[in-house]
């Protein structure tokens, strides 16, 4: 009858020491400092665009012959171009574009040619009275830009119109009209219509979520393994494994590293997130009203991060008892990288299987498939919670079947961390692997 | 109250291992587990401890098998010699301690009274990879130790010591015994094993080839030896004309000789003074540990690398 040892406490004091040894080394700490402030430099880097932007005045040159049709288009122009965000004091917001008549074309073109203009808008009355609004930029336009100028010569030529009425018409001053998009074909989430800055937000954190776990599979992954590797190399190994069970051993080992890396992770990735979900009141509180340009994040529901959390942390765990297995195989931590590159390339097919769904909003036949087979569904199926509806029997099936793979994957990594083990110093083949993993009881 | 190493066979792929070995060491005692490298001593050990699973036979303790025992039954000392090298040492002695079961306070204040003892207190916060290779053994030997074990199984303890390491743990293993521990130990060193050892088993290629108490070996082979010191001009060239004695070894001032069957040791002293010869030592003793093991395996125990899956 073979020896059955419970799992704790022997697991939770190999997970604890796994886990102190790492968070406590000084590579970890400087690591997790320098990680988590580039993380927050990029997810607070769109709050400085806008403050340089603010402070950058853009200058455009409005030509025309008629002077008083070049008078007219500056205040149309300026009316859309500048147009302050609610909540700014108009008395001390600064207009980000500055309009200018500039009689003579040549020098506008001049100037253009310069970068002394980013614009120039040229404004001519065609012979049968048709107002030609040209507007002239170097390189590619913006199209928000180009659109507000397009609005502008209607505008335009509306107050042209308007101007040549009887002096006794009753009419009001011209108005920029408002403009909204929709979409006829749009997503619904629960019966209710998801924006379409919604989908591009959920898209967006989706691709973050799998970029993140993709990364952390691989870093985290390579850290499990080279601790089951360097215990070979420093021959501990055999002293350990006559201490606790393999069992006990390989899930403390896991849990353990997995929870340094889990936690340098929350490190980086909250701040970062909140920085992201926070961007507006950020900005606000930076960069006055005229800072807030739209929350990036939206529709990031608590069922979404639960998801996340879930599908990470099954993911990850999957992967951390494959990377396990990988470092038995090895004696030293150097003859990893030509094994674990194969692994990488398994978590990489459903990174990239993923990411279409992000793009496309849901994917076709082989997506739905990907997000249930177990290497690559952590990945798949929480690209298809963020951009889409998932029937829940299909999360739970996923997560059956997900949980299953970790048990079995877990069970063939402690036979092969214990074959390791007996065949350390050898140079072994897969079959006497297997052979010496067969024959442990 | 006994170790039983029950008929044991072990086999990987078409090699045997251990084939049907026998021994028993009674509780409290010092055991040798004497055998060339490959002999399979250190995959006896790992069934014992359950790394491995026996083919055939059983290992038990006490009447009961070992894989119905607590780990914390067994200290082990592997062969392969390891410690975490950027762990302090204090801290890797109380973390073994506390996967055997012992709680972390006691295998503290345990762990610091054995290093003060080893003559290394100053480590114990220091990193393992700071530690001399002696140092390092000195550390293994306390993680084998401070979960307080009834069985001991040291795989080659002694190897690479220094005298002055390996008196301080020859010391700890009577120490032990005395504790009421069972200590069964490897080594290549006959002359350790012939000073500490009540018993020993000789294995040579997984099988039992000798065992039981030394003496009763000593005895029971029968053999002769007479060493003899003389001084003189005819020197000591003439002991090896002698009908029926062997020269087995000549040193400055010693002579150790084997007598064959049918010839008295009186014959030899009277041979010498009849030489001219001036004896000044005369000793009549029974053959060495390292005689008796290579009578029985054919080379010395530091001979042959045969090295098996184990």
């Amino acid at each position: 009858m073979a020896r059955s040892d419970p799992l704790l406490p022997n697991a939770a004091i190999v997970a604890q020491r796994e886990y102190r040894d790492r968070v406590r080394s000084r590579l970890y700490l400087v690591s997790t400092v320098i990680l988590a402030v580039l993380a927050l430099g990029v997810a607070l880097a769109p709050i400085a665009a806008r403050y340089l932007d603010s402070r950058s005045v853009t200058q455009l040159a409005i030509v025309s012959s008629d002077a008083a049709l070049a008078e007219r288009a500056v205040g149309v122009v300026d009316a859309l171009l500048n147009n302050p965000p609610q909540g700014v004091d108009e008395a001390t917001w600064q207009k980000p574009f500055q309009l200018g008549v500039v009689g003579d074309p040549t020098r506008a073109e001049a100037g253009l040619a310069k970068g002394s203009y980013a614009g120039v808008i040229r404004i001519e009355r065609q012979d049968d009275g048709r107002l030609h609004v040209t507007f002239r930029t170097p390189g590619v336009a913006d199209a928000t830009r180009a659109q507000l100028i397009g609005f502008a010569a209607i505008g335009l030529a509306v107050l042209d119109w308007t101007a040549n009425l009887p002096d006794d018409a009753q009419l009001d001053p011209f108005q920029a009209p408002q403009f909204d998009l929709e979409s006829s074909t749009a997503s619904t989430a629960e019966g209710r219509p998801v924006s379409q800055q919604e989908i591009a937000s959920r898209g967006f954190v989706g691709t973050v979520f799998i970029v993140l776990m993709f990364l952390s599979i691989l870093i985290y992954g390579m850290w499990v393994a080279t601790g089951v590797a360097a215990e070979k190399s420093s021959r501990v190994m055999e002293l350990m494994i006559s201490a606790a069970s393999p069992r006990q051993l390989v899930i403390g080992k896991v849990a353990g590293i997995g929870g340094a890396g889990l936690t340098q992770y929350v490190a980086i990735a909250v701040p970062a997130l909140l920085a992201l979900a926070l961007q507006d009141r950020i900005a606000q509180v930076l960069l006055g009203p005229g800072g807030v340009a739209g929350a990036p994040i939206t529709g990031l529901t608590g069922q979404l991060l639960l998801a996340y959390g879930t599908f990470f942390l099954l993911g990850f765990t999957l992967y951390a008892f494959v990377y396990a297995a990988v470092g038995s195989f090895v004696n030293r931590p150097d003859d990893l990288q030509t094994l674990a590159l194969p692994l990488s390339l398994l978590a990489m097919v459903g990174y990239l299987g993923a990411l279409p769904i992000l793009l496309t909003g849901g994917g076709g036949g082989i997506a739905r498939l990907m997000s249930f087979l177990p290497p690559f569904s952590p990945f798949a199926m929480l690209a298809r919670l963020m951009v889409g509806h998932v029937p829940p029997w299909e999360v739970a099936l996923s997560l059956v079947l997900l949980v299953s793979s970790i048990v079995i994957v877990a069970a063939a990594a402690i036979r092969i961390y214990s074959a390791g083990v007996l065949l350390y110093g050898q140079r072994p083949g897969l079959r006497d692997f297997v052979a010496a993993a067969t024959r442990i009881r | 109250m006994s170790l039983e190493v029950d008929r044991v066979t072990k086999r990987f792929g078409h090699v045997t291992a251990l084939d049907r070995l026998e021994f028993a060491v009674p509780r409290g005692a010092i055991f040798g587990f004497l055998g060339a490298n490959g002999a399979g001593k250190t995959t006896t050990m790992r069934i014992c401890l359950g790394i491995l699973e026996a083919d055939e036979g059983a290992v038990r303790w006490n009447g009961a098998p070992s894989t119905e025992l607590s780990r914390s039954t067994w200290g082990y000392l592997p062969e392969e010699r390891g410690l975490y090298p950027r762990l302090p040492v204090l801290d890797q002695l109380v973390y073994f301690a506390q996967l055997y079961g012992a709680p972390a306070d006691r295998a503290r204040s345990e762990a610091m009274r054995w290093l003060v003892r080893f003559r290394i207190p100053e480590y114990a916060n220091r990193r393992a990879e700071e530690l001399s290779k002696g140092n390092q053994q000195k550390v293994q030997f306390i993680a084998a130790i401070l979960h307080e074990p009834d069985v001991l199984l040291m795989d080659e303890p002694f190897t690479g010591l220094d005298p002055v390491n390996l008196a301080l743990l020859r010391e700890a293993f009577l120490e032990l015994r005395d504790q009421g521990r069972t200590v069964v130990f490897s080594t290549h060193q006959m002359e350790l094993a012939e000073a500490m050892c009540e018993s020993v088993a000789i294995v040579d290629r997984g099988r039992l080839v000798a065992g039981g108490p030394i003496r009763d070996l000593k005895r029971a082979s029968g053999r002769r030896i007479v060493r003899i010191g003389l001084n003189g001009t005819a020197g000591t060239g003439w002991l090896d004309t002698l009908p029926g004695v062997i020269v087995r070894s000549s040193g400055v001032d010693r002579t150790e000789l084997e007598l064959t069957d049918g010839i008295e040791p009186a014959a030899v002293l009277a041979a010498a003074v009849a030489n001219g010869s001036t004896v000044t030592h005369f000793e009549l003793d029974e053959p060495s540990l390292e005689t008796l093991f290579i009578d029985h395996v054919g080379r010395p125990a530091d001979d042959g690398e045969r090295t098996l899956a184990s």
